[in-house]
């Protein structure tokens, strides 16, 4: 047996301490050829590539998104399944569009419910979920059995209590009723348009939640913090910095895991209300930007130009707060070797309009700023910029992603793995994206508004709402970018191609719900 | 000493009769409430969920509503030995409590209709404490002065003893509900 003096221990240990402080960090990342490599999805909730600098913008709200792209893979076309965010965001984690998985309101048809990455992954990754957003909260809750850390909406929040949180993890087998029926409606803290059902509990939580939020006056968000309304049946109030320094522990911890990891993080900001902090309350003020006149459609609800333009100028100030909080995330990641062996997905679910008479999403409304969403993928050790300008869709993030971990891609998939990732660019591809709220998801789809994006044209087809006054609008987005000048009368022959196709493929879809 | 505490507690306990009326009155209110508006997300859910779902989900609305009758009873009760423990006159216990309930239950609703929304929020805080001072203020005197008159004290008895057919209903149908929510989270 060798023994080991006293001098040498000392050195062997003085040695050891040396190189672990002149690492990148004390929990720098697990090194391992064999594994494969980490998933990390960061998704900033209703943030359109139409806002940011990296794709154009005229202000600069994007620096530090702006960096990380020279490092990365941007994607110029790529399409959310749905224009709000439950629809927009099973499209990406079911890899099937909208009128597939028909999560509309709240869950996918109950048989896709395993066409989803916690469960295709399987146990090989550690899988973490956590959205801001209620919604995709309750949708991933179809996954609860898969998930190894899932985070309620109000993680990292300034709400202290969280009864919600604690409803659907009482009733965890049982979460989407439990929660439909107790904080959708018994409970409910606001928002329905129907009174809470309770009147007696649910006045009692609705005063308690309704104070929690009403307290958080801070000196540094003159027009209080950034809340989570909606759909939220509680308010939670939160701070962008508090958010993003808790995932950047969340995945410091995952990345001393045994195993790779997969963490999709959903944040809700620039989502409305925006309300960004003093720092950034005069930012873009009289700048001298003035984005197109676009014309008004039928169902616009004709907001007033100045309202439009003071929300654009709150939204894009809310976005550059994001920008630098999600460029501390990504520099903090980087220092401590994370992007060495992770693919790093910034995306969102869906964009954000100011045009037309509206704000907002979830509406009639198909123009590309809400249905075009920012992606940005930096794989791992990638040092490079690369730009992809073939039409993608966010179906096609899972089947990337099974692809990345070396999975099978089940057949009900409708997404492709995306170009440079291990995919072609397809350029026969219709992309779409869809709207069919009040559509029953055991039904065929007849009451919806959907666009159809193909090589340079753009087919949006509207049914089902009296005041539509029109069944498709066609645009040539290569002259006509901003969708100024509706072609489907004056290009029959371009009209009909398009038409057909789009007939063709909302029957295919259609064919599951008919009746016998 | 606390002999006579529990007698003269026991002496003062409402008869069985008159808080099965007291109870039949909040639960006919609550249960009424709760279906009403619920009459109005039925829509949406059907959007979404099948029809055992939508039942199910009226599973957990009739447990709810059981324990918010409960509370509400246990606080007419609660209320008879602490601010209307001066009265001395448990005849008038049934009517006193269902005024009580009735005036407090119909602000609460009030209340749930005049602030649903998001932009309600600062609304909804800011009046709180006033509201219920005002509530307070109205039911306290009249649960007091009312039930003094005969006639009143009849007429509310004999409502009492007619809506006490929806215990008969709406009871086992909170029983049923509280098996299935145990059934649907135990399996």
């Amino acid at each position: 047996m060798t023994h080991i003096s006293r001098r040498d221990f000392l050195k062997v240990a003085g040695v050891a301490l040396a190189s672990l402080a002149s690492s990148p960090s004390a929990f720098s990342a697990r090194r391992d050829d064999n594994r494969h490599p980490n998933i990390i999805i960061l998704l900033c909730d209703a943030l359109s590539p139409f806002h940011l600098s990296l794709y154009g913008y005229p202000r600069q709200t994007s620096p530090s998104i702006d960096a990380f792209a020279s490092q990365s893979t941007v994607y110029h076309n790529h399409y959310s399944g749905g224009n709000y965010t439950t629809p927009a965001t099973a499209s990406m984690l079911t890899g099937m569009l909208p009128w597939k998985h028909r999560a509309n309101t709240i869950m996918t048809r109950p048989e896709l419910i395993p066409i989803n990455p916690y469960s295709l992954l399987g146990t090989d990754y550690f899988r973490f979920a956590y959205s801001q957003n209620p919604w995709p909260d309750r949708l991933m809750g179809q996954y609860y059995q898969d998930i190894d850390q899932f985070l309620p909406p109000s993680a990292y929040s300034l709400l202290k209590k969280d009864f919600s949180s604690q409803i659907k993890n009482l009733f965890r087998n049982d979460r989407a009723l439990a929660d439909v029926a107790l904080n959708g409606f018994m409970l409910l803290s606001q928002g329905e348009s129907v009174p809470t059902g309770g009147a007696v509990f649910g006045q009692i939580h609705k005063s308690q939640n309704l104070n929690i939020v009403d307290s958080q006056k801070l000196k540094n968000y003159p027009q209080g913090a950034p809340e989570i309304s909606n759909g939220g049946y509680d308010i939670i109030p939160y701070l962008n910095e508090m958010v993003f320094s808790g995932i950047y522990d969340d995945l410091r911890v995952m990345q001393n895991q045994e195993k790779p990891y997969f963490a999709y993080s959903h944040f809700y900001s620039p989502h409305f209300p925006y309300r960004p902090s003093q720092r950034y309350l005069k930012m873009f003020h009289d700048d001298g930007f003035a984005p197109p006149e676009k014309p008004s459609p039928s169902f616009s609800p004709n907001l007033p130009k100045s309202y439009i333009h003071s929300q654009r100028d709150m939204y894009d100030r809310v976005i550059a707060q994001v920008d630098n909080e999600m460029g501390k995330l990504i520099k903090k990641l980087e220092e401590n070797g994370v992007l060495e062996n992770s693919y790093l997905i910034l995306t969102s679910d869906h964009g954000e309009l100011f045009e037309r008479g509206f704000i907002g999403h979830s509406s009639l409304y198909m123009y590309e700023p809400v249905t075009r969403i920012p992606l940005i993928i930096h794989a791992p050790g990638q040092k490079d910029r690369k730009d992809v300008f073939a039409l993608t869709s966010n179906t096609d993030i899972l089947p990337t992603l099974l692809n990345i971990a070396g999975k099978q891609t089940p057949p009900e998939i409708d997404g492709k793995i995306l170009p440079e990732l291990g995919g072609q660019p397809d350029k026969d591809r219709a992309v779409f994206s869809m709207y069919s709220v009040g559509n029953s998801a055991f039904m065929p789809l007849s009451q919806f508004a959907i666009s159809m994006r193909k090589n340079n044209y753009k087919l949006i087809a509207y049914r089902g709402h009296s005041n539509v006054d029109r069944e498709y609008e066609l645009y040539d987005l290569e002259s006509d970018p901003y969708e100024l000048n509706d072609i489907a009368e004056k290009d029959a022959t371009m009209m009909k191609k398009m038409r057909d196709e789009f007939l063709e493929s909302l029957m295919q879809a259609n064919k599951p719900f008919e009746r016998a | 000493m606390i002999e006579k505490i529990i007698a003269y507690i026991k002496n003062r306990f409402p008869d069985i009769k008159n808080i099965t009326g007291v109870y039949a009155f909040v639960v006919f209110a609550l249960y009424t409430w709760t279906l009403i508006v619920s009459f109005y997300k039925i829509p949406s859910w059907m959007l979404f969920f099948t029809v055992g779902q939508v039942l199910s989900t009226y599973a957990y609305i009739f447990s709810v509503n059981l324990l918010e009758s409960l509370f509400v009873l246990l606080c007419m009760l609660g209320m008879e030995y602490t601010i209307f423990l001066p009265l001395k006159n448990k005849d008038e216990f049934q009517a006193r409590s269902i005024f009580a309930a009735a005036i407090f239950l119909a602000s609460s609703m009030w209340r749930l209709i005049q602030f649903q929304e998001y932009s309600d929020t600062s609304a909804f805080v800011s009046g709180e404490m006033q509201w219920w001072l005002y509530t307070a203020a109205i039911a306290l005197p009249i649960s007091v002065l009312a039930p003094k008159i005969a006639w009143v004290r009849g007429a509310l008895q004999e409502a009492a003893d007619r809506l006490s057919i929806f215990l008969y209903v709406y009871l086992p149908l909170s029983l049923i509900s509280l098996i299935v929510v145990i059934i649907r989270n135990v399996a």
